[in-house]
């Protein structure tokens, strides 16, 4: 087990280096901020002053080393438009967008998982079939146009709720739908083809042969298995709380990290750009270390060290 | 293994999927629709009535099926909805099937890459897998696009990052039975360069499966690219793609939602079909993908 945790970790922390420097090399390598800042009329001694006192007249590599050092210490810089530190920007942005991929993530798993299970339990029923045909639809339906189709619908038609702002609970209402209703969709669909793999498999008809009753079956034997896969999709659903709704709240002008994100590459604010890159980084990179161990604990055979299937 | 079993039994497969009396009615419908796009995007040169970007300030957000001159109504400047439905058509098709061609070449070279050499190369490969799978792809695109400033190849060949990860788990797991199995090392033994044995002996034995898994990734590089385009972020006027005329068509949601709900129905439209066609694909060449 010790192996196996310490391979993950170092997995995900050389993962986590890999993101600091392709921020690192996208951001300051396409093109020269102090002239795009200050705009192109600005006396070379201002963009001298300028480049001088962010770092960029140093040496590329000297620049790389520095923001690593810089984010060792927690430093992530400062945000060239407000002045303010990018960290404090992003992070008073957090709860925002946790209000809206919070309940959204509630949703998903309050019909997602029962719907999946429950269809794969009854596999072409007309049940399954709807679960399915929603699933299809959840996938090509992509998430702005359901918002714009909901504020069409419920703000412009029939005027029961705003179409954008964050006053009152019920601006909450339809980003949350939005976001719930094709993630729902799609961890149904998951939900029961991990399912129905598990239950075609000969130990459940084993279990069933030595006289237990379906409902032991399905409980003891077919959820926990069908667990192991569902759970590396909760994984991701979690690790992109942060970055999930950045086109929602963009739709619904929602002032969280993902609105935040577009307006600071329309203005080229490198620091805050590059502290929600490494933000989003993390949060993905922890959830999927914290899967990976979940994947120890639920699945004995892991635990082996026989990790022949990575 | 079960992916070792479906390649094997896959020529005979290939052979039942294309029969046509099998497909059921909505896969066929899916089949008609994407046709009809195709030969919209193909043929948009002919078959726009008017110049996408010609303004008509007289008739200004018209309705649809109002005036003959106008099918489709038209936006805020007096441009035909249909002319730039049909030429947004072309752009967003331009871009999926450049960015998803670009994405399987990358993606099953470096898989190969990875089975060939192991070691290095192939933990490289898996570091590299690992860090697009941390990073939500619209943020990565988000980022690049905005700071590399735009045009149309950067956005087709950063579109043809997305994904490539799948095709290079595929490919090297793939290649990696494959060199398990006789043909490959009969032809290796009888001095066929590497290169020779991977293009034209092992390629042509999982290409099914890839095929498949480019048809599972085309839609989600049309949802991509509409939402980049949506976000303003995207393709840029004066050209136009499906998710730029949504973008653009949202202020006017409630004096003129036709501007917008037109190319919405032909995104969600052509995903739904390609989609369509792919889970029955699948289900038909190779089961075991998912």
């Amino acid at each position: 087990m010790i192996p196996f945790i310490l391979t993950r970790l170092l997995r995900a922390l050389i993962t986590i280096a890999l993101v600091v420097t392709f921020a690192f090399v996208v951001l300051r390598l396409s093109g020269d901020p102090a002239t795009i800042i200050l705009g192109p009329e600005a006396p070379p001694e201002a963009i001298e002053a300028f480049r001088k006192s962010w770092g960029l007249d140093q040496p590329v590599l000297v620049q790389y080393f520095q923001y690593f050092l810089a984010i060792f210490q927690g430093d992530l810089g400062m945000s060239m438009r407000d002045g303010r530190p990018a960290f404090e920007l992003v992070v008073e942005r957090i709860p925002a967008t946790l209000a809206l991929t919070l309940p959204a993530l509630m949703l998903k798993l309050a019909i997602g998982l029962p719907a999946g299970v429950y269809a794969a339990l009854h596999q072409g029923t007309a049940f399954d079939r709807t679960v399915m045909v929603a699933a299809v639809f959840g996938f090509a339906i992509p998430s702005f146009v359901l918002a714009l189709g909901l504020v069409l619908v419920f703000a412009v038609n029939l005027g029961w709720l705003p179409s954008g702002g964050r006053d009152t609970v019920w601006h909450a209402i339809l980003p949350i739908i939005t976001l719930g209703a094709g993630g729902a969709a799609a961890l149904a669909r998951f939900t029961r083809s991990a399912m129905l793999e598990v239950l075609g498999r000969p130990y459940i008809r084993t279990a069933s042969a030595k006289g237990l009753s379906w409902a032991v079956v399905v409980r003891g034997h077919a959820l926990p298995n069908a667990a192991i896969p569902t759970v590396t999709l909760i994984g991701f659903l979690v690790g992109s709380l942060i970055a999930g709704a950045v086109v929602v709240e963009s739709v619904f002008s929602w002032p969280g990290v993902g609105r935040l994100l577009v307006v600071a590459v329309a203005n080229r604010d490198l620091a805050v750009v590059q502290c929600i890159l490494l933000l989003v980084a993390t949060t993905m990179v922890t959830s999927n270390l914290i899967v990976d161990f979940l994947y120890g604990a639920l699945d004995p055979r892991l635990r082996q060290g026989a990790r022949a299937a990575a | 293994m079960s992916i070792f079993d479906a390649s094997t039994t896959q020529p005979s497969r290939a052979r039942r999927a294309l029969r046509w009396p099998d497909m059921p009615w909505y896969v066929m419908l899916a089949a008609a629709w994407l046709l009809l796009v195709l030969a919209v995007a193909l043929l948009a040169d002919v078959i726009t009535p008017y110049v996408y970007t010609a303004m008509d300030l007289k008739y200004r957000l018209v309705p649809p099926f109002q005036t003959l001159a106008h099918p489709l109504g038209t936006d805020e400047l007096g441009r035909d909805v249909l002319s730039r439905l049909i030429v947004s058509i072309r752009v967003s098709l331009l871009i999926a099937f450049g960015a998803t061609v670009i994405s399987a070449v990358l993606g099953t070279t470096l898989g190969f890459l990875a089975a060939h050499f192991r070691g290095i190369v192939e933990q490289a490969v898996l570091m590299l897998a690992d860090f697009q799978a941390a990073l939500p792809f619209l943020i990565l695109a988000l980022s690049v696009l905005a700071f590399f400033g735009n045009s149309l190849p950067l956005l087709i060949g950063l579109m043809g990052l997305y994904g490539w990860e799948r095709y290079a788990r595929i490919a090297r797991g793939l290649a990696i039975s494959a060199s398990a199995q006789g043909y490959a090392t009969a032809i290796t033994q009888l001095g066929a360069k590497p290169t020779r044995v991977y293009l034209r002996h092992i390629l042509p034995n999982i290409a099914s499966t890839l095929i498949v898994s480019m048809t599972l990734i085309f839609p989600e590089v049309i949802l991509l690219e509409s939402g980049l385009s949506f976000l303003g972020l995207g393709v840029q006027p004066p050209m136009t793609s499906l998710g730029n005329m949504v973008g653009y068509g949202r202020e006017y949601i409630t004096r003129a939602s036709w501007i917008m709900l037109t190319p919405a129905m032909v995104i969600v439209l052509t995903t739904l079909a390609v989609s369509l066609l792919g889970d029955w694909l699948r289900d038909r060449l190779d089961p075991t993908l998912d």
